[in-house]
């Protein structure tokens, strides 16, 4: 006769399906949690810089930006960082834009009343395209390098015309010195390259 | 002769809610935060309708992330270089930048407007003139003067309607923090907020903000930009309960040029408790300016 305590499923049974749940979910959240955060171009990050910018001081002006994380093809980042002065408060402020989002704020411990960059800079992915045709690509395959830094700014890298905001783009590798390459960021011609 | 299972000393039903208990932990688990580094997504993002948000005794943890790393690890050279910019004359020609359009549009709107103005007066200085309309020709007249004020009129709204868009769709993102409800008893003398990267902002309770928030009334402790992001203000109270004052924190991501509210309860203040106790929410301030046509 069937006991009526023990049901149709048995404890043994009952356990082994709880854990086999178990595992399927875990199985199941683990690579949710790993899902990468979106890459994206330098520019698409400036709206959610300025705004916060815009809040901590009106006057605030972009005049730096650098990849936070790595780059990868296309020129694009998961985490790009922005650098704001304010000529009225006399300070700088970095944001670190991820998802869209202001993944860090903070403020910039140095004096550094620099210039604005210009309006009108082309975005990462078509700056890193001229530094590989260029230079970059060549450079990669010979020392097995990697892209390590894309910045911009104005006036530090290019001595023959300061005024120009470029980026600059250093590769590194293992076993050989860094590789510079300094764009135009208004019409993508590569001014200078240098190793160092 | 009856087969009895290793288990049978266990009731089944006490197993099948363990097992399931089992299930429920593993989803409470997942459930939370996806990623360690995915902290600050705790904030509650505020919505049109008020949400309670707690005050934490612990200010929440932080994603600690680098950046600028180039920056920071060259910024003697990279000062330097700035330094040399501004001291060496380049050779270029100055070039000017283009001026806002609007700007000029003002002055043409500016323009129109007395423009509008000296029509309306001397159309209003004819009409004063005419004692009697002597002619359906007359009529017809005043007929297309009205007409006229009518287009005035209208070319007035539009260029108000210009002005409303220019300067109220330049909301930024800003924070109110006001204080309700009567705390009783509570020896409470002052309450302060400090938002992140600001000043400590302290109000004092004295017997005019008491009896307001005795009759149901509110306090602004704190109104200012803020900026778009997950970030923690720290709410701090002071009295003779608390002779070194109490501190609580909340977690906020007001979102972009928006008005963020956020009300402090001192009604369920709590001596032991202390900051921590009151009760707070927050949502979103409408700021649209309903329609002049209704």
């Amino acid at each position: 006769m069937r006991d009526l305590r023990t049901p149709w499923i048995s404890v043994r049974g009952l356990f082994g399906h709880a854990w086999l749940l178990s595992l399927c979910l875990v199985a199941f959240a683990a690579p949710a949690g790993a899902a990468p955060h979106v890459a994206f171009a330098a520019r698409a990050g400036v709206e959610a810089a300025a705004a916060a910018a815009h809040s901590w001081s009106p006057d605030a002006f972009l005049v730096y930006v650098e990849n936070d994380e790595d780059v990868a093809a296309g020129g694009v980042a998961p985490r790009w960082g922005y650098l704001y002065y304010s000529p009225w408060l006399e300070k700088c402020r970095i944001y670190s834009v991820r998802d869209g989002r202001i993944a860090v704020a903070e403020d910039l411990t140095m004096k550094f009343d620099a210039p604005p960059l210009a309006g009108d800079w082309m975005d990462s992915g078509a700056a890193l395209d001229a530094a590989e045709r260029e230079v970059g690509r060549e450079f990669r395959e010979k020392h097995g390098g990697a892209l390590g830094t894309m910045l911009l700014m104005r006036g530090a890298f290019n001595e023959g015309d300061p005024d120009e905001t470029t980026w600059t783009l250093i590769y590194t590798a293992p076993h050989a010195p860094s590789l510079f390459v300094v764009v135009d960021a208004s019409d993508g011609k590569v001014r200078r390259t240098w190793r160092g | 002769m009856e087969r009895h299972s290793r288990f049978t000393f266990v009731d089944s039903a006490a197993v099948a809610r363990g097992a399931f208990a089992v299930v429920l932990s593993v989803l409470a688990l997942h459930a939370g935060p996806a990623r360690a580094d995915d902290a600050g997504d705790a904030a509650p993002v505020p919505g049109d309708a008020p949400v309670l948000v707690r005050i934490e005794r612990v200010r929440p943890p932080s994603e600690k992330l680098t950046t600028l790393r180039f920056l920071k690890e060259n910024r003697d050279f990279i000062r330097g270089r700035f330094d040399l910019l501004r001291q060496r004359p380049i050779a270029g020609h100055g070039e000017t930048t283009a001026v806002d359009p609007r700007f000029l549009a003002y002055q043409s709107m500016l323009a129109d407007v007395l423009g509008a103005r000296d029509s309306v007066a001397s159309a209003e200085e004819r009409r004063s003139r005419l004692t009697l309309l002597a002619s359906v020709t007359q009529l017809g007249d005043l007929e297309s003067e009205l007409d006229g004020m009518e287009r005035l009129l209208a070319a007035q709204r539009e260029r108000l309607s210009v002005l409303q868009a220019d300067f109220t769709g330049r909301q930024q993102t800003a924070l109110a923090v006001v204080i309700t409800g009567d705390p009783g008893a509570s020896p409470l003398s002052e309450i302060s907020v400090t938002v992140e990267g600001g000043a400590r902002i302290t109000v004092t309770l004295g017997e005019a903000e008491r009896a307001i928030l005795k009759r149901g009334g509110a306090v602004q402790v704190f109104r200012g930009f803020v900026e778009p992001r997950a970030q923690t203000l720290e709410i701090g109270i002071g009295g003779a309960a608390w002779p070194a004052g109490d501190t609580g924190y909340v977690a906020l991501e007001p979102p972009r040029d928006r008005l963020t509210m956020l009300r402090l309860d001192l009604s369920t203040l709590d001596a032991a408790r202390g900051a921590p106790s009151i009760r707070a929410s927050t949502w979103l301030y409408d700021a649209r300016i309903p329609s002049s046509d209704g």
